[in-house]
């Protein structure tokens, strides 16, 4: 066998991660700020990914166009699900939170059921099919597209949590909860603040997947599942961890289902993932510090 | 008090057993929710002895579940075993305790809280994608097919399922009134304090996971031989965990009664849904159980204290 295939292997598992990446780097700014295991973040990548199919097929107003309307949006909801949902439950234990999540999971799903239906939609754009080469190897044109928004998603996060101070009140939080109160922090605020961004990252997932794959209204919790893998994998505290740990997914899926079989890859992630639990639990990437046991 | 609460326990437990001669047997929907709402009383008590009792926050019953579902499925199949065969069942339900305990080991040793949650999640996982890989042994994604001539009425599954619940109940209750009990609840409200009183927290936390384990291992070989088929997407779905978790948590975590209450009324209001809400009744139960953990957050039994404030019997 050529040895090109590994490199294009690997070139697929990357991009192919890169969605698993995004959608992590939301789980670990919810998880880092409130502890909260969001399982509803896959539902909420379908939606928009649904948000993006009915703008293009309704209004002809492309994906990548539909980028502005749609995260702006999600904010808006994020911050709105803190405010309404989490607000008043962010002091209490973990597994409230996390039934939260499922009942909004289970709401969303269901909603998208009764309004777009259960079939299985795909965004034909005029580009889908389109990929160029580079050094030899042929890299689609929508998945190369998810791969730089994602590295400007990790841009801008690191920007916004390394230069303003809403950012810093964040960083801060995700240390330690209660010394952030101490310095006059407002909680609540940084919460929202965390939410928002979290959900607009899946927004931006959403739009990746809508553009790449075909997807149903169940489709978000298999999404859910792999972010949390990433995030395992990466280290639930670190942003560029998470999205490397996405990133690692992918590989190892793209190289497991080609020389053994797709059924197994998934398997093979699930057990990575339990190995990288008991024995390495701050991630691969991951500082130990700020990672509560 | 207790004397009271005992005889109505009883009284319940008489109505329920002579229920099924006053209805007919063959299509009594009556008898089919009640047979289903006793396999929810049972795993949700499983639930309720690791993570109301002990504190540990399990999202893998469904692997059991389907673990047990399974056994008597491949066990009939392959005629080792027949129709509602009770010591298939044992079987099934040990099998399900050894794989809690053999995985529980590690887990519990080495994960806490939501990493925890997060282990057994991936369990339940594993042993779904496992199943679709596992060929001829466990059918792939269609499963296998089991002999349903043997089928004459619900009769016999109500009363297994019965009888599961009672023993489900019981094995909580005495749990709840021994040491065990109070180990365990020591490990849930201050776990380095259990250690210093010399309890071996490991030990404990794994019996108590195998015997929920057995537990929902028992109700899957009950749904095996009800639905006379297994099959992965059904038999490992996350629902035979969320479902128990949130009637649970709706009845009062950490009690005897509240998982049996919150078994019947949710299993009610699902249902109610369903008839009335036919196409949106899914997301009524999203909403459902986001308004519970938020108004209600201590359960129905748990949250006692409020009730009586609330009709004035005792003064705060």
């Amino acid at each position: 066998m050529d040895v090109k295939i590994y490199f294009q292997l690997f070139i697929n598992g990357v991009l192919f991660g890169t969605m698993y990446g995004i959608g992590a780097i939301g789980l670990s700014l919810i998880y880092g700020t409130m502890r909260i295991i969001f399982l509803a973040q896959g539902t909420f990548i379908i939606l928009a990914a649904y948000a993006a199919f009915w703008l293009f097929n309704t209004y002809k107003i492309d994906p990548y166009l539909s980028i502005l309307l749609v995260i702006p949006a999600f904010f808006l909801v994020g911050a709105g699900s803190y405010q309404t949902l989490f607000r008043k439950v962010a002091r209490e234990n973990e597994f409230t939170t996390l039934l939260i999540s499922f009942g909004l999971m289970i709401l969303l799903e269901n909603f998208m059921c009764v309004v777009f239906t259960t079939n299985t939609r795909a965004l034909r754009t005029a580009y889908a099919a389109n990929a160029f080469e580079l050094f030899g190897f042929q890299i689609s044109f929508v998945r190369s597209m998810a791969f730089v928004m994602a590295l400007i998603g990790i841009g801008v996060v690191t920007v916004f949590l390394k230069k303003t101070l809403i950012g810093k009140a964040v960083r801060a939080s995700s240390e330690n909860m209660e010394y952030a109160t101490l310095v006059g922090i407002n909680t609540h605020r940084v919460n929202s603040v965390a939410f928002a961004i979290g959900i607009g990252l899946a927004a931006m997932a959403g739009i990746a997947v809508a553009t790449t794959y075909a997807f149903g209204p169940f489709s978000g919790f298999i999404f859910s599942l792999k972010a949390m893998i990433a995030l395992a994998l990466g280290g639930m505290n670190s942003v560029l961890g998470a999205f490397l740990g996405g990133v690692l997914l992918g590989i190892i899926e793209s190289y497991v289902s080609f020389f053994i079989s797709s059924g197994w890859a998934h398997l093979i992630s699930y057990v990575v993932f339990l190995f990288v639990l008991l024995f390495r639990p701050e991630g691969l990437f991951g500082r130990q510090r700020g990672v509560k046991l | 008090m207790r004397n009271r609460r005992l005889l109505f326990g009883v009284i319940l437990i008489l109505f329920f057993v002579v229920l099924p001669l006053f209805l007919d047997l063959e299509n009594s929907y009556l008898l089919y929710f009640l047979f289903m709402t006793f396999i929810y009383v049972a795993l949700t008590q499983a639930w309720n002895l690791v993570g109301g009792y002990t504190g540990q926050v399990t999202l893998g019953l469904h692997a059991f579940f389907g673990l047990g579902g399974y056994i008597i499925g491949i066990l009939w199949s392959r005629g080792v075993i027949g129709y509602l065969d009770s010591i298939g069942m044992v079987v099934a339900g040990a099998s399900a305790a050894l794989l809690a305990t053999v995985v529980g080991i590690p887990l519990l040793s080495k994960l806490k809280g939501d990493y925890f949650a997060l282990g057994t999640l991936g369990l339940g996982e594993i042993l779904r994608l496992a199943t679709i890989q596992g060929g001829t042994l466990t059918g792939g994604p269609t499963g296998i097919m089991l002999p349903s001539s043997h089928f004459t009425n619900i009769a016999p599954h109500y009363f297994i399922a019965l009888f599961i619940a009672i023993v489900a109940i019981a094995v909580t209750y005495v749990v709840s009134k021994s040491r065990l009990g109070l180990a365990l609840v020591l490990i849930r409200d201050a776990e380095s304090a259990a250690s210093a009183s010399g309890i071996n927290i490991l030990k404990i936390k794994v019996f108590v996971f195998a015997i929920s384990a057995f537990i929902a291992g028992l109700c899957g070989t009950v749904q095996a031989y009800y639905l006379f088929n297994v099959e992965p997407q059904g038999y490992y779905n996350l629902n035979w965990t969320i479902y128990p978790v949130l009637m649970c948590i709706m009845g009062g975590a950490g009690t005897v009664a509240g998982p049996v209450v919150g078994a019947f009324l949710l299993s009610a209001a699902f249902e109610i849904a369903t008839y009335y809400l036919p196409d949106i009744h899914l997301m009524f139960s999203g909403l459902f159980i986001i308004l519970t953990i938020i108004f209600m957050p201590k359960g129905i039994i748990g949250s006692g204290e409020d009730w009586k404030r609330l009709i004035g019997l005792t003064v705060k």
